[in-house]
């Protein structure tokens, strides 16, 4: 059994406008650009809790638009939709993307795969058109949780 | 308590590794730029660069001792970012996660073919 990497994705911030994940998959790269870019492997995989995925349509070519919708289980609908502007299988695919709850924070997101001794590493990048847009990211709009201890949050985020 | 908005200051101070670490090691207590350079595998331009930048977000406050500038952590700052990352982490993990568990599982059900 190949222990997992579970947990190891890497966030980061490179400029005002962009987050960059990183995260590595032990598949051939083909296999995992199948997985995020087919719908019936997409609804398997986008709901990152226990949200039920209800729209999941890909039309994988340029010009083509995707279309997809999860349902929280407290019965919020998260509509996310938008055009493909670059498919190269298996390394990259580059798309506008738009969260229907954020209708002016307007990105283009792109993935690339790349492919090293059968270890497929994802490269994530989700890049607002403006600071309106990325500001709603940062937003803090839930309950704020309690906290006791500086130490420990600190030591959290300073991992 | 209304939610506390974040600006996009305090966002992108704390978004750098280096500057976490100068975060970290303020921890525990106030210090002096060269201890904080003692500290850390920065050197004193560059720690001076991350305390100006977490000063101007709120993240640092700087007092004047002598000759010596000393800095101290403003943690009150940190908790709604905090709170955002943490919850964003959480969920790319818990999606990336889901993505290895289904690629291991396609791939041993090709192997079974």
């Amino acid at each position: 059994m190949t222990p997992n990497r579970h947990g190891s994705a890497v966030i980061e911030f490179p400029s005002d406008l962009e987050i960059l994940i990183t995260r590595e998959f032990d598949a051939p790269i083909a296999l995992v650009f199948d997985v995020f870019t087919k719908p019936e492997h997409v609804r398997k995989h986008f709901a990152p809790f226990e949200e039920e995925v209800t729209v999941c349509s890909i039309d994988l070519r340029v010009g083509g638009d995707y279309h997809i919708v999860m349902v929280t289980a407290d019965g919020i609908e998260c509509s996310f939709r938008g055009t493909y502007l670059e498919v190269e299988p298996p390394t990259r695919t580059v798309q506008t993307w738009l969260f229907e709850g954020w209708p002016d924070a307007e990105a283009v997101e792109s993935m690339e795969l790349t492919e090293t001794d059968g270890v497929t590493k994802l490269t994530y990048r989700l890049t607002f058109r403006d600071q309106a847009g990325r500001d709603h990211m940062s937003k803090y709009d839930g309950l704020l949780s309690s906290f006791d201890n500086v130490e420990d949050y600190v030591a959290q985020i300073s991992r | 308590m209304a939610p506390t908005p974040v600006t996009s200051d305090v966002f992108n101070a704390i978004a750098a590794a280096d500057r976490r670490e100068v975060l970290d090691t303020l921890l525990a207590g106030e210090k002096a730029v060269g201890a904080i350079v003692n500290d850390l595998s920065m050197s004193q331009p560059q720690v001076s660069k991350h305390l100006r930048v977490l000063s101007e977000a709120g993240l640092v406050r700087c007092r004047v001792d002598g000759r010596r500038r000393l800095y101290r952590l403003e943690p009150a700052q940190l908790r709604p970012f905090h709170d955002w990352l943490a919850k964003y982490e959480q969920a790319w993990n818990a999606r990336l996660d889901r993505v290895e568990d289904y690629l291991k599982e396609l791939q041993q059900r090709g192997e079974q073919q």
